[in-house]
């Protein structure tokens, strides 16, 4: 039983970088229908930009979450500006191609940079662990998963309390409608392909500052944040918070009692369960949108 | 009209052409509105109506033409600009947003305006106009009747407080008692000065509320006309109807 606790312990804890990173995903997806391949790699850009200003230049942790988030967002707009702006209304499959190539290069270009050694983030806390009755967790951890928790809540207030905010829901559930009174939907999608940047970014920071930043660690953090995002319902807010979690827990379980090698493997189990006994996620984005 | 006739009018379009893709949806539509006057857009179903207050909100790019609204060229002019200058449009099936509440539907209405005390006053005068609103303030917009959601449309419209009002189709899917209703309001809204421009498949509510009417078939403006005169001959609007 105390061993039960500590895997969901453990599980919960990753499940809710996950559930960050996967929530920039699935706001992008749903209210600009671009599948973002390329959100692996912004997560992992946020891992090796976090290395470099905590531990290369020895800045203060929060001060580079905050230097991360500004980075990030600016690269996002960019993007969107230059970029993604020209596919716009070309269908899905052209921005599939788009990301997947801006994946490809985003991780050769770090590759060519900073090299293939993992890099770590230095914490806000020292190294150090907690009991919690029969629960160990190290106090680093306590920090990001709290850091992580508060990036949600400040996501959640964004969306539903600013004007951007507004802005963003009426987009997603009526582009016209929101063209029609004066909305700039350019504006609105270019801010929410930022956020859901920023947002990879800062996850796969505050996961590097427990595990560490590898420059080829894209391709698997995209993967999983689709299958956070399968799981949840598409452009839910909600969907990918459980969906997170519940890959976190599965992870750690399956790790746990059955097979640590192929704990990779349980999230796409889980994507077939869901498509085959509900396949419009356990959050239906036409009833939960964002 | 009299009156009206020596003034410039409000909104002038001149041989617009629009197309989807390739195909050519609009190939010459022309029409004056004039100051205070509520004017009807009628023709059959796919004749160009709805595209030509698509084309005017800046939601559809002109192929050709010229569309000038108080003087303005407001041609291929992004809508936020549009809604900027003084129109609205309250788009074919409403488009309200669904999963959100009334109000909220209403201020974001008001996008452009930026004092949320001038918001405020405006949603209060909609739900002066508009009592059944006030009544369903809280209640999420996809849960309305199609009544309530076309009067949402409509006073989500005039939060930005234009001079020029197109209304799509207000009367569409509603029970003839419900679209008398919108109808009224419409009347109303004309009366406190809105001018108004309308789409609508139903000739004789359209006739019965515009002062004129032009005829649209197949992309093209055929007829202007005093709605009486239409309204007292039947067979010029079989004629151009083929109804």
């Amino acid at each position: 039983m105390d061993l039960f606790l500590q895997f969901l312990t453990n599980g919960l804890i990753n499940g809710a970088f996950y559930a960050l990173s996967a929530l920039g995903l699935t706001l992008i997806f749903g209210l600009m229908r671009v599948v973002n391949f390329a959100h692996g790699e912004m997560y992992m850009l946020g891992g090796v930009l976090g290395w470099f200003f905590t531990t290369h230049l020895g800045l203060n942790f929060f001060l580079s979450v905050a230097l991360v988030a500004a980075v990030m967002a600016a690269f996002g707009l960019l993007i969107d500006r230059f970029l993604i702006e020209r596919l716009r209304g070309e269908g899905e499959e052209p921005g599939i191609l788009f990301t997947i190539g801006l994946s490809i290069f985003l991780a050769n270009v770090t590759l060519l940079v900073v090299g293939p050694a993992p890099l770590k983030v230095a914490g806000a806390v020292p190294e150090g662990a907690l009991f919690i009755g029969p629960i160990i967790v190290t106090k680093l951890r306590l920090m990001a998963v709290a850091v992580g928790i508060a990036l949600m809540i400040a996501t959640h207030a964004l969306i539903r309390h600013t004007r951007l905010g507004q802005a963003m829901r009426a987009t997603f559930q009526d582009p016209m409608a929101a063209s029609l009174s004066g909305i700039r939907v350019a504006r609105v999608h270019a801010a929410t392909f930022a956020l859901g940047c920023t947002l990879a970014a800062l996850s796969g920071m505050l996961l590097a500052s427990i595990y560490s930043a590898q420059a080829s660690v894209g391709g698997l953090v995209s993967l999983k944040s689709f299958v956070v995002v399968i799981l949840g319902g598409m452009g839910s807010f909600p969907g990918a918070v459980v969906g997170g979690l519940l890959l976190g827990v599965a992870e750690s379980l399956w790790g746990g009692y059955v097979a640590t090698g192929m704990v990779d493997v349980i999230g796409f189990v889980l994507v077939i369960l869901i498509l085959l006994f509900r396949p419009q996620g356990l959050f239906s984005s036409s009833s939960e949108r964002a | 009209m009299s009156q009206t006739a020596t003034q410039p009018p409000v909104l002038s379009v001149e041989q617009i052409h629009v197309a989807y893709g390739s195909t050519a949806a609009l190939h010459g539509i022309s029409f004056e509105v004039h100051k205070g006057e509520t004017v009807a857009l009628i023709g059959a179903n796919g004749a160009g109506k709805s595209t030509t207050l698509r084309a005017i909100s800046g939601l559809l790019k002109l192929r050709s033409g010229a569309i000038r609204f108080e003087g303005r060229d407001i041609a291929n002019q992004p809508p936020d600009k549009v809604v900027a200058a003084g129109i609205a449009h309250c788009p074919e099936e409403r488009h309200v947003w669904p999963a959100m509440t009334v109000e909220e539907n209403l201020n974001l209405g008001a996008f452009l305006c930026r004092s949320r005390a001038e918001r405020e006053q405006r949603i209060g005068m909609a739900y002066h106009r508009f009592p059944r609103l006030r009544e369903r303030a809280r209640q999420l917009a996809g849960t309305l009747s199609g009544g309530e959601q076309q009067m949402l449309a409509i006073a989500r419209a005039l939060m930005s407080e234009p001079s020029l009002l197109m209304l799509d189709e207000p009367s569409l899917g509603l029970s003839p008692k419900m679209a008398d209703e919108v109808f009224d309001v419409v009347r109303a809204i004309n009366g406190h000065g809105v001018t108004v421009l309308l789409v609508e498949q139903n000739i004789y509510n359209a006739l019965d509320v515009a002062s004129r009417a032009y005829v649209v078939e197949t992309g093209r403006t055929r007829a202007a006309r005093p709605a009486a005169a239409l309204r007292s001959d039947p067979e010029l609007l079989r004629a151009y109807l083929g109804g």
